[in-house]
């Protein structure tokens, strides 16, 4: 079933918004970091791993998941915390070490967390898969609607913790969903170099789950697979392997020139927005004119949400004692 | 001389350890039926309360805990798990930021190097990296201790490991009537709290004849024993003796020998890592003078440089003596009955401390 | 006033021949106890079984732990 035309502008909206705050981010990172390198230095200190080409995973997978569903994403959260509805301001404050930030400064780019959209990320590989399954086990167990989402990427399918969480997910029939960012990266590995097979999808079938591929990084197939997926997990069909085709358009993180990707696998890193864009216009689903609006009104938004976070105060070093237990 | 807090509407006695001998009409139990008792109490009252681990509701679990709850409670509360450690630890952090209280046995502490990042870097840091929006109120059971000869990979009691982790509650009651306590306060707790339990403290049979010191009366009705406070098992003038888990049973058999020899021990079970009470450590050195730490974890980089650190940073004069730190001498638990016994910090070794002060 | 016995129940293990041991009693000796409610438990190989009063009354203790005991021996009274 294909989105309506207002979805997909949505789609193309959410897209375009991450893009440019990635963007912006990117140009944020490397003040104060050149001549000389070094991660502590600058506005945004760290790692910093941007969603650049991976925005229609983010979108479509978002646009067919309802309030009550449960998000977790990986390092590299910043276009699903878009899509997802996360407040703009606060992750761009929590992304420069701000008080006003999601979690007041203590968690950073790669710990987003907005429990008011039921968002977090976490920064180890396959790390957040096991409490995805809990996220889904507690809504059965409490009688409420919702399902979960776990992305990771591609790399993360070679990590314990993801043969185990799927065989939970296999016998205790949970309503959570894998999706995988097949982005043909582990850092500087090639995912031919480090897992055995092809597709992680294909080992859906070990757990006795639906596995399903999705190529092309296009937001509208993507959207469709991933609505297959929500369906059978709400229909009480378990969870979905859901292994979807994108591309990393830079390096690793900020400071990976990426000089390992050469030859035909540099032809594989192709930017979907563009390619996207024409498909509505062509489809007559957006005009030119839209096009341009909405990419203004979402740079506009975004510039505003970076300089809410470049303007916002720091917090008190002695904060940095607090949330640490929620009673004495 | 009980310093146990104990809050419930009906009448509760002070902890049983006041006066060994059981009255006329009360009821003694081990810390694991005390632990069952409470965790069964939880689960009849609060529906979000559930319990996962491997042969839990097979078995029971491996020290009883869940027996008969299985048969209570059904399969849809009282989880068996596959094997997967790092899988149904992370389920159930995500289970209990979603709302629900689980209580996971994982059967040996040992086991944790199958799941560490999912307690040490998911469930103890979840809280504090989102900003305090997000609590992990889950409880991480897990059995610690050797000398059943069952070796390395199976005795460890890594107090020091998890105590040494921001974001994790660590309780280790060794007498029932503060096993149940803790039990509830653990559940009740809206933290991630791990809770130890000496296997030669629980009272299985299996680890050999019931060691009567962690016997104790135990009230019917649930109260909880608070975290962050020491207990002094037995009062003393010359020497503080502070234990943890099975060594505090030891340092109370030390401090009989002790007694007949003219030396007055004082005995104080720390039973809360995590929050320390650093005052009653202090309190009691302060009377003393001299400071024993009986822990079968590894000596170096542990509890017992912890409260020795206590009572050092806070005041050195306080002190007639070096203190003394009765550990497993950083060394793996060997198998064989002769070498456990020689590196374990039994009965004759703590006695041996307390007399070379005088 | 009548004497019940506590014994330990023939399908408590399968070996006839094999022999377990009371771990602790729960009561004292002369201690009042409830039917129903537990009052000792037996260890037999590495498995732990709760034994329950037979009846309501005063509770004579005839084995302590530790002694090894059979299936069908008797350990106590209950007098009601």
């Amino acid at each position: 079933m294909s989105a309506n035309n207002s979805t997909r502008i949505e789609m193309y909206r959410v897209i375009v918004r991450s893009r440019h705050f990635d963007d912006r981010l990117t140009e944020q990172y490397w003040v104060d970091k050149t001549p000389i390198f070094a991660f502590g230095k600058g506005p945004l200190p760290g790692e910093l791993h941007t969603s650049h080409g991976q925005e229609p995973v983010a979108a479509g997978l978002c646009s067919v998941l309802s309030a009550d569903d449960f998000l977790v994403a990986a390092h590299r959260p910043h276009h699903m915390a878009i899509a997802r509805g996360v407040d703009l301001d606060k992750m761009a404050a929590e992304l420069f070490g701000k008080k006003a930030g999601l979690s007041g400064g203590r968690g950073g780019h790669m710990h987003v967390y907005d429990a008011s959209v039921n968002f977090s990320s976490s920064g180890i590989i396959a790390e957040g898969m096991g409490p995805a399954a809990g996220m889904a086990l507690a809504r059965r167990m409490q009688g409420k609607p919702g399902i979960a989402v776990s992305v990771i990427g591609d790399a993360a399918a070679n990590q314990g913790a993801f043969h185990e969480v799927l065989n939970l997910v296999g016998i205790y029939k949970l309503p959570m969903i894998t999706v995988i960012e097949d982005n043909k990266w582990g850092v500087t590995t090639h995912k031919s170099a480090s897992t055995a097979i092809e597709r992680n999808s294909d080992r859906a079938a070990a757990y006795g789950l639906v596995g399903e591929y999705v190529a092309g990084n296009d937001a509208d197939l993507i959207r469709e697979a991933c609505q297959r997926a929500v369906d059978r997990a709400r229909n009480g069909e378990g969870g979905t392997v859901l292994e979807i085709e994108t591309a990393r358009l830079r390096g690793h993180f900020m400071g990976d020139p990426a000089s390992y990707i050469t030859g035909d696998r540099k032809d594989f890193q192709v930017d979907p927005i563009p390619l996207y864009r024409a498909k509505l216009i062509a489809e007559g689903v957006m005009s030119e004119e839209q096009a341009a609006a909405i990419e203004a009104e979402e740079k506009a938004r975004v510039d505003k949400a970076i300089q809410f976070g470049l303007d916002a105060p720091y917090p008190a070093p002695e904060e940095a004692l607090e949330h640490v237990f929620k009673s004495a | 001389m009980s310093n146990d807090q104990a809050t419930s509407t009906a009448d509760v006695p002070a902890s049983a350890f006041d006066d060994l001998t059981q009255s006329a009409s009360s009821r003694v139990m081990t810390c694991a039926r005390a632990q069952r008792e409470a965790l069964e109490w939880e689960m009849t009252h609060d529906k979000s309360v559930f319990m996962l681990g491997e042969d839990v509701y097979g078995m029971g679990g491996v020290f009883g805990t869940a027996d008969g709850l299985g048969a209570k409670f059904g399969k849809e509360r009282i989880l068996d798990t596959p094997i997967s450690e790092t899988g149904f630890i992370g389920m159930a952090a995500g289970a209990a930021i979603a709302g629900m209280r689980p209580v996971i046995e994982l059967a040996y502490v040992d086991f944790i190097g199958v799941c560490y990042n999912a307690i040490v870097n998911y469930a103890a840091k979840t809280r504090y990296m989102s900003g305090g929006q997000l609590n992990v109120p889950m409880v991480l059971l897990t059995g610690t201790g050797g000398g059943y000869n069952n070796a390395a990979q199976h005795s460890q009691c890594l107090h020091a490991t998890l105590a040494h982790m921001p974001g994790v509650k660590v309780v280790c009651p060794t007498n029932a009537y503060d096993a149940k306590g803790m039990m509830h306060q653990a559940i009740r707790d809206d933290d991630f709290v791990v809770y130890l339990m000496h296997k030669g403290a629980a009272g299985v049979g299996w680890m050999g004849p019931t060691v009567k010191t962690t016997l104790a009366e135990v009230p019917q009705n649930d109260y909880t024993v608070p975290f962050g406070k020491v207990k002094v098992y037995r009062e003393g003038t010359d020497v503080t003796i502070v234990g943890v888990g099975l060594s505090v049973h030891h340092a109370l058999e030390a401090a009989e020998e002790l007694a007949k020899e003219g030396i007055s021990a004082e005995v104080v079970d720390l039973r809360s890592l995590v929050p320390l009470d650093r005052d009653g450590i202090m309190e009691s050195v302060s009377k003393t003078g001299r400071l024993i730490v009986a822990d079968e974890d590894y000596m170096s980089y542990g509890v017992s440089g912890e409260v020795i650190a206590s009572v050092v940073e806070r005041d050195p004069t306080v002190l007639k003596a070096p203190p003394s730190r009765v550990c497993v001498p950083d060394v793996p638990i060997p198998y064989s009955r002769a070498l456990e016994n020689y590196v374990l910090p039994l009965t004759g070794r703590i006695a041996d401390a307390a007399r070379s002060f005088f | 006033m009548a004497t019940v016995d506590i014994q330990v129940p023939l399908e408590l293990w399968d070996d006839a021949e094999k022999t377990g041991s009371i771990v602790i009693w729960l009561y004292k000796d002369g201690a009042k106890v409830t039917e129903g409610e537990v009052i000792a438990e037996m260890l037999f190989e590495k498995a732990t079984f709760e034994l329950v009063a037979p009846a309501t009354g005063t509770l004579h203790i005839a084995v302590e732990p530790e002694v090894p005991v059979a299936l069908g021996d008797s350990i106590g009274t209950i007098t009601t």
